[in-house]
């Protein structure tokens, strides 16, 4: 058993966890965030369970919870920061960017710290940065398209910021 | 009477209305399987088999037992006596086939790799997961059965000794009902074949695939004296499942609920059949009297389910030399796996693989057999474009090896053989109700440009460039009709809804069929509030729990735009005419249903536009207020509808890809993706596009990518992501979707439904396309998957002189 002190969407948070405990695990089943998923069950390939580490977007089912002592967790129902739809998701239900909607979390968390390293991404940079997602209903066409449009709609609203 | 509608007024019907669904999806806050809760809940593990044919000789849970934290461990001997066998009458099809007879946890012997032979039930599942590794079965191999047409033979060993043989399943599909009948028609075929200018003869292979839902299945039961069974399950079919788990655990049926949870993360057929986890864990919790819980892994998915499409098509067409078709003779052969699974027992996806095999084309004659074979793998899982995957391909391609041989483009071998006049019945009596084959033909090739294509691959070819281009087509039911259910499946195929109005002039609407991403809670709101012109908005879907809902088959078979959403239709007109039979009494007018508009929140009297109600108003007075009505009228406004056309219905749709294929490495690109379908009248385009997509992506990653693959031991290699590569997004191109629509005349609001059959056109159409690009080698590829590495060596084998 360890101590582990973390930072979840902002609320702080301090627990005695097993050792061996997936951090995925902690975060459903200790915190009780069922938004991150388990789709391929620890073999890291499908994506459902990417959280962000830090600002950066990683697989939560191939950390330990103890790896995340001192770390700030951000998971999808922290992404909007102000309880609103973000551009994001926006962007995911105007261009109908899901179907089941499965994997689609993970999605949004790796689009996320995406478009922030690459503000105007071309069609292939969205479709090899979705390398990791695997998404079984979309065909990934919506969601190609979701992801150009939430490009420009940040473009857009920094733009607005600007002037 | 003129259409007096308010041109300002929104028609919901055909809106690109952004999904209802969404916001809780995005936002983390859907709650499928996994999510849902009950305090005290215990955690299942399977162990299951190492091997793929072994006789149990021992089983020692001591080890096990003893660990802290285990509640119960259930092997098969001490459930048989405890637990009916399958089959069950609820879940065995209305065809003459071999039934297997099997419990939930292995009795005796194993017979594919991963099949339960104990249920660990323990109070974490860190917990479960260290005592199931610590089970010692002991196991006596026996000889394994993989090869479906060795299985087949006389000498072969058999997987279910009370058999006596392999065959589960065989059929003759044309010709007649008896066997003097089919004999007789098959030596009119042969006698066909005989003097045809062109005959086709080739042995076509499909590999063993099928659909991996994002979410594996899960099942989690509660059970108390008073309520009875609760069972949360992932599923298609929340009412079969219901009766299926009364019949087997001998719990009376008002004491049997099944939810299938509002969210679900895909189905595809994989959560159709009724699967032997929800017997033992609704077991579990009745004899612990606590609440269980199974989650798969994506091991045990792999290992277990979503495998399909495994046959070999030996294929002959006979043709004239105008590019006519003359006959068509198919013997199929499927590996069917063990044939351990409720509902389907493997066969059923053949079966209907075989009645589909004559897709748009007219045949004059046909003979069309198939004999399916128990082996031991996993039993086949109905996976989207149901049994006959496997089929379409060996025909779509066995078409262009027609029309290379008469030197005629396929496309247009196609056109010409194309169904012309609807209603038609196949040779395989099928009935295909309606629609406009050549219409959404035409819209395809005219995009497709051929000569266009033919002048750009010469010049391709000049720089060494191999481009070429595919084409392919499909007949997909639209609903399963009881007339084909019953038999099938021994179900119903009808769809049922119930619609409830609120004194607030809000909606409810409940339906028996469970939904994995379709977008059922937006499309029924798109189609009620079209009937009582209001907002979707008001609208709220509820399915799949059997507490609430009528009667449905379930979410198979693009039964939604067909047979769901006319229900839902038929329930709202209902309502409609009570509603405006007790508006015209309070206006003192006689007027029928038809003399009443509902448009903007209104039910307007056409025939004077100043006599009208807000809808919230009328809707209330007849729920709240039921004084003052015409005689014989009551309150109250809740109407549940049953729709069934008279006659099956369909829906068609075809495709044309332009690949690449690099002639040194034998790798391809897919340039581009064009696809037509006749959708009938659409509810949101928006959703459609995404079927389409959705399917057309399955099977280009099922024909390229993914393919399940045992060792000769029967050993499962590919249980990971890792070895059973899905399609990325990296892999696949956009989609240019045509829509070609003519509405169908059998459902109230001309709809079909759509999806279910689509990936099957798609594996002849890519691979025409690369044998296309190969025209210059006369390379004609029959098997998949189509990779790299076999097209490469197709290319040395041409090369060579």
């Amino acid at each position: 058993m360890k101590n582990i002190k973390l930072t979840v969407n902002g609320e702080k948070f301090e627990e005695q966890i097993d050792n061996r405990l997936l951090l995925v695990d902690f975060l459903r089943d200790n915190l009780s965030l069922t938004g991150t998923h388990v789709g391929c069950t620890y073999e890291g390939v499908c994506g459902a369970c990417t959280i962000h580490l830090d600002g950066d977007a990683v697989k939560s089912c191939m950390l330990l919870a103890v790896q995340a002592d001192g770390h700030n967790v951000t998971t999808i129902e922290g992404l909007s920061a102000d309880g609103g739809l973000t551009n994001l998701q926006q962007a995911f239900n105007d261009e109908h960017g899901l179907q089941c909607g499965y994997c689609t979390p993970g999605i949004l968390m790796n689009m996320a710290d995406f478009l922030t390293e690459n503000p105007n991404p071309s069609e292939e940079q969205i479709r090899h940065g979705l390398i990791g997602n695997l998404c079984r209903c979309t065909g990934y066409v919506h969601i190609v398209r979701a992801v150009k449009k939430a490009a420009k709609m940040l473009k857009d609203s920094a733009h607005e910021d600007r002037t | 009477m003129t259409s007096a509608k308010d041109p300002n007024s929104i028609e919901w019907l055909g809106e690109r209305l952004a999904r209802k669904e969404d916001l809780r999806l995005v936002t983390g806050k859907g709650k499928y399987l996994a999510d849902i809760v009950i305090p005290g809940t215990l955690h299942a593990v399977f162990v299951r088999s190492e091997y793929a044919h072994a006789n149990i000789t021992g089983i020692d849970l001591s080890e096990a037992e003893s660990m802290p934290g285990v509640v119960a461990i259930y092997t098969g001997e001490n459930i048989k006596d405890r637990i009916n066998p399958m089959p069950q009458a609820i879940v065995q099809p209305n065809l003459p086939a071999k039934y297997p007879t099997f419990w939930p946890l292995a009795v005796g012997k194993v017979t594919f790799h991963g099949e339960p032979v104990a249920l660990i039930i323990a109070r974490d599942k860190y917990i479960a997961e260290d005592a199931s590794e610590l089970v010692l079965v002991d196991y006596e191999e026996l000889p394994v059965v993989l090869d479906p047409e060795k299985a087949l033979s006389r000498n072969s060993t058999v997987v279910h000794e009370k058999d006596g043989t392999n065959e589960i399943f065989s059929m003759t599909f044309t010709g007649g009902e008896n066997e003097e009948a089919q004999n007789s028609n098959e030596a009119e075929v042969n006698a066909i074949f005989e003097s045809a200018p062109v005959v086709v003869k080739e042995r076509f292979k499909t590999h063993r695939t099928g659909l991996t839902p994002m979410e594996p299945r899960g099942v989690l039961c509660d059970w108390n004296e008073s309520d009875g069974l609760t069972a949360y399950i992932t599923t298609q079919r929340p009412h079969i499942d219901r009766l299926a788990l009364s019949d087997i655990l001998e719990i009376s049926a008002e004491k049997v609920r099944v939810i299938a949870p509002r969210d679900q993360g895909g189905g595809f057929g994989v959560k159709a059949p009724f699967y032997r986890e929800n017997i033992i864990i609704a077991y579990a919790a009745k004899s612990l009297g606590k609440p269980v819980r199974w989650i798969e892994s994506r091991y045990e998915s792999l290992m277990n389910v979503g495998q399909e499409r495994d046959q070999i098509n030996d294929m002959e067409i006979a043709a004239d030399l105008e590019g006519n078709l003359l006959a068509l003779r198919n013997k199929g052969i499927a590996d069917n796996g063990v044939g351990t699974t409720g509902v389907y027992w493997g066969f059923v996806m053949p079966f209907l693989g075989a009645i589909e095999l004559p897709n748009a084309y007219k045949w004059p004659k046909a003979h069309i057999s198939l004999k399916v074979a128990t082996t031991n793998k996993a039993c086949l899982t109905p996976s989207r474009a149901f049994g006959h995957f496997p089929t379409r391909f060996a025909l779509e391609r066995c078409i262009d090896m027609v029309a290379h041989k008469i030197g005629m483009e396929a496309s247009e071998l196609r056109r010409n053989n194309l169904v012309d006049a609807l209603p038609y019945t196949s040779v395989t009596n099928e009935y295909y109700d309606s629609g406009d084959f050549l219409k959404v033909w035409d819209t395809l090739v005219e995009k497709a440009d051929i000569s266009a294509f033919r002048k750009r691959q010469s010049e391709a070819l000049n720089d060494n460039r191999y481009i070429g281009i595919g084409f392919g087509c499909g007949v997909e039911l639209s609903g399963v009709a009881s007339d084909l259910l019953v038999p099938m499946e021994n179900q119903p195929g009808y769809g049922a809804a119930t619609v409830r109005l609120d004194p607030r002039g809000k909606v409810q609407v409940f339906g028996g069929d469970a939904p994995g991403g379709q977008g059922h809670e937006t499309t029924t709101a798109q189609v009620v509030a079209s009937e009582f012109g209001i907002d979707p908005a008001a609208v709220v879907v509820t399915t799949g729990d059997t507490g609430t809902t009528p009667f449905g088959s379930g979410s198979i078979g693009a039964r939604a735009g067909s047979y769901f959403v006319s229900a839902v239709a038929d329930a709202c007109r209902e309502l409609k005419e009570k509603i405006t039979r007790i508006l015209a009494y309070d206006l003192k007018i006689e007027a029928r249903t038809e003399h009443f508009e509902f448009t903007d929140g209104e039910v307007i009297y056409i025939g004077d536009r100043s006599k009208k109600s807000s809808f919230v108003s009328i809707v209330e007075r007849i729920i709240m207020f039921p004084i003052n009505l015409p005689e014989n009228e009551v309150g109250g406004l809740d109407a549940t509808a049953f729709f069934e056309a008279a006659k099956p219905m369909i829906c068609f749709n075809a495709d044309c890809c332009v690949v690449e294929v690099n002639i040194e490495t034998g790798d391809f690109e897919i340039l581009e993706w064009m696809t037509t379908e006749d959708v009938g009248n659409v509810i949101n385009p928006m959703v459609v596009d995404g079927q389409m997509h959705g399917a057309i992506v399955q099977g280009i990653s099922n024909a390229v990518f993914e393919e399940f693959v045992y060792d000769d031991q029967g050993q499962q290699l590919t249980a990971d992501f890792e070895n059973y590569k899905l399609a990325t997004a990296a892999d696949v191109p956009n989609i240019d979707i045509h829509y070609a629509t003519t509405p169908c005349p059998h459902t109230p609001l001309g709809t079909r439904g759509i999806g279910e059959g689509r990936p099957s056109s798609i594996p002849g159409a890519l691979t025409n396309a690369v044998c296309d690009a190969l025209t210059p080698l006369k390379i004609e590829i029959t098997e998949l998957p189509l990779r790299p590495n076999s097209i490469w060596e197709k290319i040395q084998q041409a090369k060579q002189p």
